[in-house]
C-alpha cells in the first residue's frame, strides 16, 4: 500500500493543494448559490409550513443529542482539517494505516491492504476527498439541528467513521495484541459512529428517561469490559518492567513519546512513560479501578453518583489524552484527537440523556393511535400567531400534491438558512466522496505518482530514428514496419537487477490499459545488453514478467554492433561497470506517432518501484499512446 | 430491576465477555519449534558460498564482497593465474552480482559461471570465458539456480550444462543451444530404488564426471548412505561411492561435488547427533571412488571450502581453523588459525601453495602459509571497486 515517495514530495503536495483549492472553490460556490437561490425564493413566495412543522419547531432538541451533534460536527471539522495536511496524501497508507495494521492478523491486513493500496494509487483524488467528507460532515451536523436532514447526517456520519474504523484503524485494534483503553480501544472513530447513530436517532428516544439509562448502562458495561481487559492477568499491564524490557503498558507510552511533537507534550509522555516502567502495577490498578468504578456507577442508572462518576471519568481520561495520547493529533501525522474527548463527549451525553428536560404535550396536534405524543418543553416560547392556529393537516398523504410546483416553492421558502447550508454540506460531501469513488473504482493509478518521480514529460517532433533488429520469437522488426502504428519505445537490460523489470511492468499494465487499441499500438524494447544478447535471454526476461502473453510486445535484439548505433542515436548510455555492477544505463522511453516522428521523450527511471508508481507510469505511457493517436 | 436496567446489565455481560474473549486475541502462538534433524542437517552445510577451485593453469575464487547482505553486497570471482604472482578481479562483466556465483567446468583457463537470481532477476545468467576472463560469451539462461556452491555443472570446455534449480529440479542444456532439458526432479529421484535407500531429502549437487556421466549430489535421512546419483543404462543409480563402515550410524550429506582438470570430487559431512565427521572421496578413471580418513571436526561447521586441481581440498572451520587435505591418498592438515575478514576461503593453486583469500567491504587480502605451514603471511591487497548503490 505504500506509494514508496517521500510524503513531502512538492509535485504530490502541489498537487493536493490545487485539488483542494478547487474543490474548496466549489464547495464555496455551492454554498453562495444555495443562499442566493433561498434568499429569492424567500423574497418572492411568502413561507408556509405545515403543521408538523411547525409542532416540531416548538421541540428544542435534547441537550444529549445537541452535545453529540455540535460536539461531534466540530470533532469531524477539526479531523477534515488535519486530514489537509500535506503529507497526508502519500503518507496515509505508509505512516498511518500501515502502521496501525500492522500488528493485527493477516486478514485484517488484506483489508486494510486493499484499501491502503487505493488511497495510494489515487493519493490526490483520495485525500483531498477524505478532508471534504469530513468538513462536509462536520458542517452538516453543526447545521441540521433537527429533522431528517439532521438525522442523516448522522447516518452520514456512521457510514463514513466505518469506513474510517475499519480501514484507517484497522477495527479499532481490536484484533490486534495490548488491547487497551488507554491507548484509544476500540477506536475513535467507533466513538464518531456510535455518536452518528444516536444523533440519527428519532427525537421521540431523546424524551425518554430510559434512553438515557440505556446509553450509561451500556457505557458502564463498555467500561467494565475494558477494565477486565486491563486487568487480565496475561496480558502484561500489571508490569512496568519485565526482565529490563518495558512491560506492555511501557511500551505503549514510550512508543507514543517516541512520535515527532512539540517538546512540551513529548517530554509529559515521556515523563509519564518512566513513571510507568517503575510503578507499572500502581498505574495500571487506578485505571483498572476507575474504569471499573465508573462503569459501576453508570451501570447502576443513578443521577447524583453518575454525575460524580463523569467527573471522575473525565479527569481521567483527559490526563490519559495528554499522558498517554498525546492530544492524538500532535505526534507524527495525526488525523484525529484520538479516542478519549469522543469518548468522553459520549459518556457525557448519556449522562444528560439520564435527565431529560420535562415536557408536557402540543394539545392541538392529536397523535394518531399508536403514535407517540408530540411534546414541547414547557419553557418553550410562547406560539407565534401561525403556530397557534395551524391549518388542519390533511387527511390521508397525497404525495403527487405535495409534489406540485406551487408548494415546493412554498416549502421551500418555509425552511430555515441553517437547513439550507446542511444541504449544501450535503454537496459538500459528495464533493469529495463522488471524485474519491470514482477513482477507487480505476484500475490504474493516477499519473502525477509518475511526474513526482520523473517530472513532466519532454515534447519531441524530430523524425525518430531507424532501426532493424530481431524480436523474441526471432522474426526482423524495423521502425518501418511499425508504421502507422504509436510505439512506445524503451530500452532494456535482459539481466537487469532494479529498473529494467519494473519498467518492463510499467509496460506490462500500460498494454493491458491499451488494449482496446491493440492493433493501433505497438510496445516494443531493446535490449541494452551487449554480452546478454541472444534471443533467449529475451525469452527468459519476458517470461519473467509476464510478458509472453502480451500480444503487441516487440523485444528486439541484434549483435553488439547492430545494437550500439541504435543505442546512440536515441541517445541511451549503456557502460560496462566494474566489480559485479550491472550495466549502468539510462531509463527512457519514446513515443512515436503512426508518421514515425518521435512525439515526447518521458523520462523512465521507475523509482520505488511500488505498484502504485508502476501502474502510474502504466497511466502515463498509456496516455501518450492515446495523445500520439489523437485520442482524447 | 426495571427493564432498561437488566438490559444495562445484560449488556454489561455481554460486553465483558468480549473482553475476556478479547484478552486471549491477538496473543502471538510460540514460535514453532525447529526439527532437530533438520537443524542437524544444515549444521555442516557452508554458510557462505565462497570457495576456491582450480586447475592447473589458474585458481580461481568466489567471495562476497561490499554490504553484509542486500543490493549492496556483490560476489567477486578472483583469480590467480598459474603464469602470475597475484590475485586479480575476474567478475564476469555486465551482470549484477547480488546473487552468488556459481563456477562449473574448469578446465585450463576455461570457466563457466551463472549467477543465482537476486532482487528482481528471477533466473539465472550464464557465461563462460576460455582466455581466463578477458573475453566473455553467454550461455543459455537457467531456471533459478539453486542456493549450492554446486548448482551449476559443465563438461570440460562449457559444451554441455547441467543446473540444480531452486525447485529441485536438475536440467541439462546445450552452451549454443538457447533451451533447458529437465532430466530429473528431486520428488523423482527420491522414488528411484537408490533414492528410496538413502531417502533422499535433498538434491545439493551436480557435476559431469570426467567421462561426462552427469552426477548428483543429495542428502540421505537413512545412515551410512551417500547420496551420489548417476545416469547408466536409462535410469538414475547410485554412483557407487560406499561409506565407510565407521560412519554406518551417520547421516550422510554432499556438501561438495566438484569436476576440475579431470578429477571429480566430493566433499561429505557424516554426522551422528552434534558431532560432525568430514570426508573426501575422489572418482578415478575406472569409475570407483577412493575415499579419505574420516576427519572429525565435532560441532564445528564448514565455512568454506576449496579445491586445488589435483584432487587436494581445504575446508575452513566455523572454529577458525583451516584443514588441508592433499588428495587421495593424503591425509588431514590443520592450519594456523586463519586471518581475519569476512568468509575467509583457502585457495589451493597448484605447486602445493596455499592463500588464503579475506574479503573486507571493499578489499581483498591474500595470505600465504609460510613456514612449514605454521603461519600465515600477507602477500597482497586487492582493492575492488564496488559499485555500490548500482543495484538499488
Amino acid at each position: 500500500m505504500n506509494s514508496g515517495l517521500n510524503i513531502d514530495d512538492p509535485t504530490v503536495v502541489a498537487a493536493f493543494r490545487l485539488a483542494l483549492l478547487h474543490q474548496g472553490l466549489a464547495a464555496a460556490a455551492l454554498f453562495v448559490v444555495l443562499a442566493l437561490a433561498w434568499a429569492s425564493v424567500r423574497g418572492l413566495v411568502p413561507a408556509s409550513a405545515s403543521a408538523a412543522q411547525r409542532a416540531d419547531a416548538w421541540l428544542p432538541e435534547a441537550p444529549a443529542r445537541r452535545l453529540l451533534r455540535i460536539g461531534f460536527g466540530i470533532l469531524w471539522i477539526l479531523d477534515g482539517i488535519l486530514q489537509g495536511q500535506p503529507g497526508m496524501a502519500v503518507g496515509l497508507p505508509s505512516q498511518v494505516i500501515q502502521p496501525t495494521a500492522a500488528s493485527s492478523p493477516t486478514w485484517v491486513q488484506y483489508v486494510v491492504n486493499w484499501a491502503g493500496t487505493g488511497w495510494s494509487y489515487h493519493p490526490i483524488q483520495a485525500a483531498a476527498g477524505a478532508v471534504w467528507i469530513q468538513l462536509g460532515i462536520g458542517v452538516w451536523l453543526l447545521l441540521a439541528r433537527k429533522g431528517r436532514i439532521s438525522q442523516l447526517a448522522g447516518l452520514a456520519a456512521v457510514a463514513w467513521g466505518l469506513v474510517v474504523w475499519v480501514f484507517g484503524e484497522s477495527f479499532g485494534g481490536l484484533f490486534a495484541p495490548g488491547l487497551s483503553w488507554l491507548t484509544g480501544a476500540p477506536g475513535a472513530a467507533l466513538c464518531y459512529c456510535v455518536a452518528g447513530a444516536l444523533v440519527a436517532l428519532p427525537s421521540r428516544y431523546w424524551r425518554r428517561s430510559r434512553t438515557g439509562r440505556l446509553l450509561l448502562g451500556c457505557f458502564g458495561g463498555f467500561l467494565v469490559a475494558m477494565a477486565v481487559l486491563q486487568a487480565w492477568p496475561g496480558r502484561g499491564f500489571w508490569q512496568g518492567e519485565v526482565r529490563g524490557q518495558p512491560g506492555a503498558l511501557t511500551a505503549m507510552v514510550q512508543s507514543m513519546s517516541a512520535q515527532s511533537q512539540p517538546s512540551g507534550i513529548a517530554d509529559a509522555v515521556s515523563w509519564f512513560g518512566s513513571v510507568v516502567r517503575a510503578d507499572g502495577f500502581v498505574i495500571n490498578l487506578v485505571a483498572v479501578v476507575v474504569l471499573a468504578g465508573v462503569g459501576m456507577v453508570f451501570l447502576a442508572g443513578r443521577p447524583r453518583p453518575a454525575r460524580l462518576a463523569l467527573i471522575a471519568l473525565a479527569v481521567f481520561g483527559l490526563a490519559d489524552w495528554v499522558l498517554v495520547q498525546d492530544l492524538g493529533f500532535l505526534g507524527g501525522l495525526g488525523t484525529d484527537p484520538n479516542s478519549m474527548i469522543p469518548m468522553l463527549l459520549l459518556a457525557a451525553a448519556a449522562f444528560l440523556a439520564l435527565t431529560p428536560r420535562p415536557a408536557v404535550a402540543v394539545a392541538e396536534a392529536a397523535p394518531a393511535p399508536g403514535q407517540l405524543t408530540p411534546i414541547r418543553p414547557a419553557t418553550a416560547p410562547a406560539a407565534s400567531p401561525a403556530a397557534a392556529a395551524p391549518p388542519p393537516v390533511p387527511a390521508g398523504r397525497n404525495w403527487l400534491r405535495r409534489l406540485q410546483p406551487g408548494d415546493l416553492v412554498g416549502k421551500a421558502a418555509s425552511v430555515s438558512l441553517p437547513t439550507v447550508m446542511s444541504v449544501g454540506a450535503v454537496g459538500v460531501v459528495l464533493l469529495g466522496g463522488v471524485p474519491m469513488a470514482a477513482a477507487q473504482a480505476s484500475i490504474a493509478a493516477t499519473p502525477v505518482l509518475a511526474q513526482a518521480v520523473d517530472g513532466s514529460s519532454a515534447p519531441l517532433d524530430s523524425p525518430a530514428p531507424r532501426f532493424a533488429l530481431t524480436d523474441q520469437a526471432g522474426m526482423r522488426v524495423s521502425l518501418g514496419s511499425l508504421r502507422g502504428k504509436a510505439v512506445l519505445l524503451t530500452f532494456l537490460d535482459p539481466v537487469c537487477v532494479t529498473d529494467c523489470p519494473l519498467i518492463a511492468q510499467e509496460f506490462r499494465e500500460a498494454a493491458l490499459l491499451l488494449a482496446g487499441q491493440r492493433s493501433r499500438v505497438e510496445l516494443v524494447a531493446i535490449n541494452l545488453n551487449p554480452l546478454y544478447s541472444q534471443v533467449s535471454y529475451l525469452q527468459a526476461f519476458d517470461r519473467e514478467e509476464g510478458l509472453t502473453g502480451i500480444p503487441d510486445w516487440r523485444y528486439l535484439t541484434g549483435s553488439p554492433a547492430q545494437l550500439r548505433p541504435v543505442w546512440a542515436k536515441y541517445g541511451i548510455a549503456s557502460e560496462t561497470l566494474p566489480a559485479g555492477a550491472m550495466l549502468g544505463h539510462s531509463d527512457a522511453a519514446f513515443v512515436i506517432g503512426p508518421d514515425g516522428r518521435m512525439v515526447e521523450e518521458l523520462d523512465f527511471d521507475p523509482g520505488p518501484g511500488s505498484a502504485a508508481t508502476v501502474s502510474s507510469f502504466a497511466t502515463e505511457l498509456a496516455n501518450a499512446a492515446d495523445h500520439a493517436l489523437g485520442v482524447s | 430491576m426495571s427493564r432498561v436496567r437488566l438490559a444495562g446489565v445484560i449488556a454489561s455481560l455481554l460486553a465483558t465477555g468480549t473482553a475476556v474473549a478479547c484478552a486471549g486475541c491477538g496473543s502471538s502462538a510460540a514460535p514453532a519449534a525447529v526439527s532437530s534433524s533438520a537443524s542437524a542437517r544444515a549444521a555442516a552445510v557452508s554458510a557462505e558460498a565462497a570457495y576456491s577451485e582450480a586447475t592447473d593453469q589458474a585458481t580461481w575464487a568466489v567471495l562476497p564482497m561490499g554490504a553484509p547482505s542486500g543490493p549492496n553486497e556483490f560476489w567477486q570471482l578472483f583469480l590467480l593465474a598459474a603464469a602470475r604472482q597475484k590475485w586479480v578481479l575476474d567478475t564476469p562483466p555486465d551482470i549484477a552480482t547480488n546473487g552468488a556465483i556459481e563456477l562449473a567446468g574448469l578446465t585450463g583457463t576455461s570457466v563457466v559461471t551463472g549467477v543465482r537470481p537476486s532482487l528482481y532477476l528471477a533466473y539465472s545468467p550464464v557465461s563462460r570465458t576460455s582466455d581466463a576472463g578477458k573475453t566473455w560469451a553467454a550461455a543459455p539462461p537457467a531456471e533459478r539456480l539453486a542456493d549450492a556452491p554446486d548448482a551449476l555443472a559443465a563438461t570440460p570446455g562449457g559444451e554441455r550444462l547441467l543446473a540444480l534449480d531452486e525447485a529441485g529440479v536438475a536440467s541439462s542444456a546445450s552452451s549454443a543451444g538457447t533451451v533447458w532439458t529437465p532430466l530429473v526432479t528431486e520428488h523423482a529421484l527420491a522414488a528411484t530404488a537408490f533414492g528410496r535407500a538413502c531417502g533422499l531429502t535433498r538434491l545439493t549437487a551436480v557435476a559431469y564426471s570426467p567421462s561426462s556421466a552427469r552426477l548428483l549430489g543429495g542428502d540421505c535421512s537413512r545412515p551410512g548412505v551417500a547420496g551420489l546419483f548417476t545416469r547408466s543404462a536409462g535410469a538414475w543409480r547410485a554412483a557407487g561411492l560406499v561409506a565407510p563402515p565407521a560412519l554406518a550410524s551417520s547421516q550422510i550429506q554432499v556438501l561438495r561435488l566438484v569436476t576440475a582438470s579431470a578429477q571429480t570430487t566430493a566433499l561429505l559431512a557424516a554426522s551422528t547427533g552434534s558431532r560432525t565427521e568430514l570426508l573426501s572421496a575422489w572418482l578415478g578413471a575406472d569409475g570407483k571412488w577412493t575415499e579419505s580418513a574420516p576427519l572429525s571436526i565435532g560441532s564445528a561447521t564448514v565455512r568454506t571450502s576449496a579445491f586445488g586441481a589435483s584432487g587436494a581440498l581445504a575446508v575452513v572451520l566455523s572454529n577458525g581453523h583451516g584443514e588441508i587435505l592433499s588428495g587421495p591418498g593424503g591425509s588431514w592438515r590443520q592450519t594456523p588459525l586463519v586471518p581475519a575478514g569476512r568468509a575467509v576461503t583457502i585457495a589451493l593453486p597448484s605447486g602445493g601453495q596455499a592463500d588464503a583469500l579475506a574479503a573486507s567491504a571493499g578489499v581483498l587480502a591474500v595470505w600465504q602459509l609460510t613456514n612449514g605451514g605454521t603461519h600465515w603471511a600477507m602477500v597482497q591487497t586487492l582493492k575492488v571497486p564496488i559499485q555500490y548503490g548500482s543495484s538499488s
